[in-house]
């Protein structure tokens, strides 16, 4: 058990080492921008560290300063966060053998990023490359966000550097692997193209929970349980 | 101390964390039907290209899809080493430094 956690969570970390300066660097431009819209350090530290929620506090920050209804606010973070739900499912039977109190910490740092890299190794994944990722990835965060909120941003315009592409770069790496076969590739393309229909239409996060369980819903209809 | 923000960041926590644990607690222990366990190892395929597509073929509500669209270059160069078994830090990187030096050449 012990080797199989330090091996696990080794190798969760390093694969997410891909990540981490993007991951660092959005901390900082979150932090500068929520300190140029008016919050102070402490609040985006608190908020970071109990939301630790990245696409739902860059869309929060500007409701705060606008001073949108708090009740507006928190429904939106639940709704760009949905997709969640469709990790946690995942990810679920991997943690069989974990304490609940392990679990209700473990729940807390769920993200895409360690999500992503956790299911493309293996299905269900390996707990302890899961945590690793996602003490990489936490980690990272907080840090860009202590940066940014005490410079104001490190890095003005992360695009310019291409460090906006390391997110869909990863994601469609791990996807790239997965593809073994026909009812892969048919799976994948068809994610791809409804997402890319429901995200030209509909704004916020809709589009990954929708894509994500109607496209293996289906799937899962019409394949048979056992093989593969 | 300003209530009203801590209040916002309070319900923020809170609902993002019952997006988070309700599932994982409940099904960690559960040994799930097979079609249902199905489900779950294909969820991965079908999430992945759902996060991924749109933010390299979406640009501000639009479709992109032009070889004058660095992202597009970029995901190229992504499937190329990734289908390759490249490592996946250098599959990125790569990945990164062709969409910067696209964006300044254009």
């Amino acid at each position: 058990m012990a080797s199989t956690m330090t091996r696990g969570t080794r190798a969760g970390f390093v694969a997410s080492l891909a990540l981490v300066p993007s991951v660092f660097v959005y901390g900082t431009v979150f932090g500068g921008l929520a300190v140029q819209a008016g919050l102070r350090a402490v609040e985006v530290w608190g908020m970071s560290l109990l939301v630790f929620a990245g696409a739902a506090q860059f869309v929060a920050v500007p409701m705060i300063a606008a001073g949108a209804s708090p009740l507006a606010i928190v429904v939106t973070t639940y709704v760009v966060n949905m997709r969640h739900y469709l990790m946690a499912a995942t990810l679920a039977p991997a943690f069989r053998a974990f304490p609940r109190g392990w679990l209700a910490l473990v729940a807390h740092l769920l993200n895409d990023e360690s999500f992503a890299v956790a299911v493309a190794r293996q299905n269900p994944p390996d707990p302890w490359v899961y945590i690793g990722s996602a003490v990489a990835v936490f980690g990272a965060f907080l840090a860009g966000v202590l940066v940014g909120t005490q410079l104001g941003g490190l890095v003005a315009d992360p695009a310019r550097w291409g460090l906006d592409f390391a997110f869909p770069a990863v994601f469609l790496a791990l996807v790239a692997v997965q593809l073994r076969g026909r009812a892969e590739w048919l799976i994948a393309l068809a994610s791809a193209t409804l997402a890319v229909a429901i995200a030209l239409v509909l704004p916020g996060n809709w589009h990954i929970v929708i894509t994500g369980v109607v496209v293996s819903g289906v799937a899962a209809l019409l394949l048979s349980p056992e093989p593969a | 101390m300003r209530a009203d923000v801590w209040l916002v960041i309070g319900g923020m926590a809170i609902v993002t964390y019952l997006t988070r644990a309700p599932l994982l607690l409940a099904l960690a222990r559960r040994p799930l039907p097979p079609r249902l366990r199905l489900w779950l190892r294909l969820i991965p395929l079908a999430v992945l290209p759902a996060l991924a597509l749109p933010l390299i073929l979406v640009d501000h509500g639009r479709l992109a899809v032009s070889l004058a669209h660095p992202p597009l270059w970029g995901a190229i160069v992504v499937v190329a080493l990734a289908s390759r078994r490249v490592n996946l830090l250098a599959t990125v990187a790569a990945a990164v430094a062709t969409v910067a030096v696209l964006r300044a050449l254009g």
